[in-house]
């Protein structure tokens, strides 16, 4: 049994166009200790899956419609409003894409990591401020006695990604989701971001889910990588396995898209956009931006089959005329 | 800090200045000779009666005179005498300015208070059935005259269900009675006038704090308050009005001149004994110095309150703090 198991998850929105499939049977699995890289782009549904296994998903307009999220085989889908609180925070616990809107800006930062501490420990207000000082000073922040007075907007955008680092950590949870925690950071400051990640990940034995849209950081971080495509995942198998032998045509697009000194010359990028949920047709979601689409593209959805040591969803890579 | 407070309170003394002489040259603009008021109150005068009137109240000096030496006696705290009650302007304010304090204060307390909660609750299910309602009393309370409230509530509790006094301040009947009971008995009393006056502003803070509670239940902060494991009690009374606070705050302070406003007419229409009476009459009486000792505090209320707003906005939110 996996730590963490997503299976078949189905998650639909109300809109204005009606009723959209936001998740299209989505599984995924992560074993203590792994990282688990999610990769796509804007509107993929990567962050949908990370809020769903929180139970963050604002419902209504959302819903899951089937499916399946077991945490150490209980399904979270099916737990009580109590249940999830009490899990959020203390056995998964979610980093966010904004550290500068992430943290309250009318608390201090040791306040508000404290406040995580006393919502899942039964210990006294100075323990757990002694606790959330400890923690500043493990994610690398100087002076964490005098930093833990400081409210959020008296650090810099790395500081604060570094605090809501601590305040995921605080009550060890077992899964650490990690929703794109460096895009609004500068670059040098990234890296910084994704070392501290895995000297966490190390320390604490945190299982972690990685999303994001960036392949460079899928092969400085992941053990294993799944990519999504508009509400599925099209390909997934061991991160160096479907970084070096990728096997969808989309993953490759993603791949040609890492900017290299050896490339010279112009960004690559996929041409076209993901098509808007509600306007899916019955065919591959990818089709109509793919090189190599045929008629059988446009009216079937491929499932994923295993393709040269790993899972792909594509008609051409299963049936090897790609 | 104490930088910051310095200068707010010289900004407020100097608009306090302006204030009165603002205040000095409209009342005059205004026609009507207060000499013949009074010598009407004696029973009719002829001309030289009313010239020695004005003599005797130094209402024969240009304006500009008139003026200055009324600057001179305000900065070293005399009001003057009143025309129609010959006492100390001083003396008639501080006798009416407690119950008014009360009333404002009351009234300021209650529609914060009690409409901020309402607002919070809306703001939890924008679609629910309770911001609906917010909506619909909030658009009502707006539309309503306060003296129109004031008489239907008056009609509600004088004859339908008599349980709340509707004239007054406190009873005869109580005057021996120990301290506690007629503490008792005063708040008794107030509850009608004081939510007179409340629930224009009530209606309006309601719909602000849904609004503003809104826009701060979407952002990322909140949604990280709910990925600690927070109650959704403590996501929507701790995290989210805490910032939704600033506008109100705004709203509060700058409300609080139209309460004092307000108030007049709730004086009015309950009876309540207070510095709006006091205004009324002497307007109708054109007591000049009277009119001008009432405006002179209420403006100071003003002043002092929004002193204390600018303070309460440096407890919300901790960005404004270190600036001046």
């Amino acid at each position: 049994m996996s730590l963490l198991e997503i299976e078949d998850l189905r998650v639909t929105f109300s809109t204005r166009h009606g009723v959209v499939t936001a998740l299209d049977g989505v599984s995924l699995s992560l074993e203590a200790g792994e990282t688990l890289a999610v990769v796509g782009e804007s509107g993929c549904g990567k962050s949908i899956t990370a809020l769903s296994t929180m139970g963050l998903i604002p419902m209504p307009p959302g819903r899951i419609a089937g499916g399946a999220i077991r945490l150490a085989g209980e399904d979270l889908t099916r737990a009580s409003d109590a249940r999830l609180r009490a899990m959020r925070g203390a056995e998964i616990a979610m980093i966010f894409q904004e550290p500068m809107t992430s943290l309250n800006p009318v608390f201090t930062v040791g306040h508000q990591i404290a406040e995580a501490i006393l919502l899942h420990q039964t210990v006294s207000r100075d323990q757990a401020w002694r606790d959330a000082v400890a923690l500043l000073d493990r994610v690398g922040i100087p002076s964490p006695d005098a930093r833990a007075r400081d409210y959020p907007h008296q650090l810099s955008g790395g500081m604060r990604q570094r605090v809501m680092i601590a305040m995921a950590v605080s009550c060890r949870p077992k899964v650490l989701i990690a929703d794109e925690p460096t895009t609004a950071l500068d670059v040098t400051v990234q890296a910084q971001i994704f070392d501290l990640l895995n000297e966490i990940q190390h320390d604490f034995g945190a299982a972690v889910l990685l999303i994001t849209h960036d392949m460079g950081a899928v092969s400085e971080m992941a053990d294993r990588v799944a990519v999504m495509y508009a509400g599925r995942v099209i390909e997934t198998g061991q991160a160096d396995d479907v970084l070096d032998h990728s096997r969808h045509p989309y993953t490759q697009g993603l791949i040609d898209c890492i900017p290299s000194v050896d490339h010279g010359g112009a960004l690559r990028e996929i041409p076209g956009v993901v098509p808007p949920l509600h306007l899916l047709g019955a065919g591959c979601a990818f089709a109509e931006r793919c090189d190599h689409a045929r008629d059988q593209c446009r009216s079937a959805k491929p499932g994923l089959r295993e393709t040269g040591g790993h899972l792909a969803a594509c008609h051409g890579a299963a049936e090897g005329w790609l | 800090m104490s930088g910051f407070l310095t200068r707010r309170i010289l900004y407020g003394l100097m608009l306090m200045l302006g204030v009165v002489v603002l205040n000095f040259l409209l009342i005059r603009l205004a026609p009507g000779d207060p000499a013949v008021v009074i010598a009407g109150e004696m029973g009719g005068a002829t001309e030289e009666m009313l010239e020695s009137i004005r003599e005797e109240y130094g209402l024969n000096e240009p304006v500009l005179v008139q003026l200055g030496i009324y600057l001179g006696n305000v900065i070293r705290g005399d009001l003057g005498e009143s025309f129609f009650f010959n006492q100390p302007v001083a003396g008639l304010i501080a006798q009416r300015i407690g119950p008014t304090i009360l009333l404002v204060i009351t009234a300021q307390l209650l529609s914060i208070l009690l409409g901020v909660f309402l607002g919070v609750l809306a703001a939890r299910k924008p679609g629910g059935l309770m911001s609906a309602f917010v909506s619909v009393f909030a658009t009502i309370g707006y539309a309503v005259p306060v003296f129109w409230t004031g008489i239907m509530l008056i009609i509600l509790f004088a004859s339908v269900f008599p349980i709340f006094p509707v004239e007054g301040m406190a009873s005869v009947k109580l005057r021996d009675a120990p301290w506690y009971v007629q503490w008792a008995d005063i708040a008794h009393h107030l509850i009608l006038p004081a939510f007179t006056l409340a629930i224009i502003y009530l209606a309006q803070y309601a719909r602000l704090s849904r609004a503003s509670m809104l826009e701060v239940l979407g952002s990322d902060y909140i949604r990280t308050a709910r990925a600690k494991g927070a109650a959704e009690r403590t996501v929507l009374f701790r995290h989210a009005l805490r910032n939704a606070a600033l506008p109100i705050l705004t709203v509060a302070g700058l409300q609080f001149g139209n309460l004092i406003s307000g108030a007049l007419l709730v004086e009015t229409v309950f009876n309540w004994p207070g510095m709006g009476r006091l205004a009324f009459d002497s307007i109708l009486r054109r007591d000049y110095p009277t009119i001008m000792g009432v405006l002179f505090f209420a403006s100071a209320m003003v002043v002092v309150a929004n002193i204390l707003t600018d303070l309460s906005y440096r407890l919300a939110d901790p960005r404004l703090r270190g600036r001046t």
